[in-house]
């Protein structure tokens, strides 16, 4: 898949793992690589710029073995973001789908 | 050396320019990373291939600091880091934006230049006819007066000009960024 294009759908992706709590970098880095081939480690520049634009607020937590881990929590403006992306993404699938059937029709 | 070192050590020698504090924070992410991608039985290799090239990482990293950078505080040095790292990145190509960044940029300049040289040229005519009586001294204070007006609109005028290009550029950079990671709005 296009590279650019992966790129954007990641955004989605990150804030949408975070919704059912917070979730630490590995974990989204790894999640989003299970499903498809990205470079992993452009997520965290991207989860860097998140939590710059406010939607990401983070916080350290130790855990049982290793150094602390870096916690994201989506933040309420987070949450809308993420909505609008949602919507977004929706309709211009939408889009495409309906360009694809009508030109496939036989 | 192992492959996180050696990794660990480029990504820390492209990102030289960022503070201290910031630079650390980034580079914890990526320590981390490998730390955990082993404890789950990865090798240190197929961590840094997945991770994925260094140089991209660090750029992209650069590109997002600068933007913001730009924002928060309007300096021309930071604004032209923010453009440079565009173009390094390879978003787009270099004649469509580096250009005509410099061009207007030199227009700009090379007003601002004519402000200051007006600037002089009205207090000069004074300081001029009261030396060598090339005007008489009310003639001389009446085209000082004239330049220093003129002078006064163009620096007022070019202020107002040098900061809509500053903003239309930041708007450009962050338009082209959101393109770039797919959400267009």
């Amino acid at each position: 898949m296009n590279i650019q294009f992966k790129k954007g759908v990641l955004e989605i992706c990150v804030l949408v793992l975070a919704t059912r709590g917070d979730r630490y970098g590995y974990e989204l880095a790894v999640k989003i690589s299970e499903k498809f081939e990205v470079a992993v480690g452009s997520v965290y520049p991207l989860l860097s710029r998140l939590t710059q634009d406010g939607y990401f607020s983070t916080y350290l937590k130790e855990s049982t073995e290793g150094p602390p881990r870096k916690y994201y929590h989506l933040t309420p403006d987070g949450w809308n973001h993420m909505r609008n992306l949602i919507a977004e993404w929706e309709n211009f699938t939408q889009a495409v789908n309906e360009i694809v059937e009508e030109g496939l029709k036989p | 050396m192992t492959t996180r070192d050696r990794y660990m050590l480029e990504l820390e020698g492209m990102l030289k320019v960022i503070p201290e504090a910031q630079r650390k924070e980034w580079l914890y992410d990526y320590y981390i990373h490998f730390q955990l991608a082993v404890e789950n039985g990865q090798s240190e290799e197929d961590a840094a291939r997945e991770l994925g090239d260094p140089k991209i990482i660090a750029n992209e990293l650069l590109l997002g600091y600068r933007v913001n950078q730009a924002e928060s505080n309007s300096s021309f040095g930071k604004l032209s880091k923010a453009v440079f790292s565009t173009v390094s990145l390879g978003l787009f190509n270099v004649i469509f934006i580096l250009g005509p960044y410099l061009a207007l940029a030199a227009v700009l300049l090379a007003l601002w230049v004519s402000a200051v040289a007006m600037g002089i040229a009205s207090v000069g005519v004074i300081v001029e006819s009261w030396l060598n009586d090339t005007f008489t001294i009310p003639q001389a204070l009446t085209i000082g007066l004239i330049i220093s007006a003129l002078t006064i609109l163009l620096v007022i005028g070019l202020k107002a000009l040098t900061g809509a290009f500053y903003k239309m550029t930041l708007k450009y950079l962050k338009f082209n960024t959101r393109i770039i990671r797919g959400n267009n709005k």
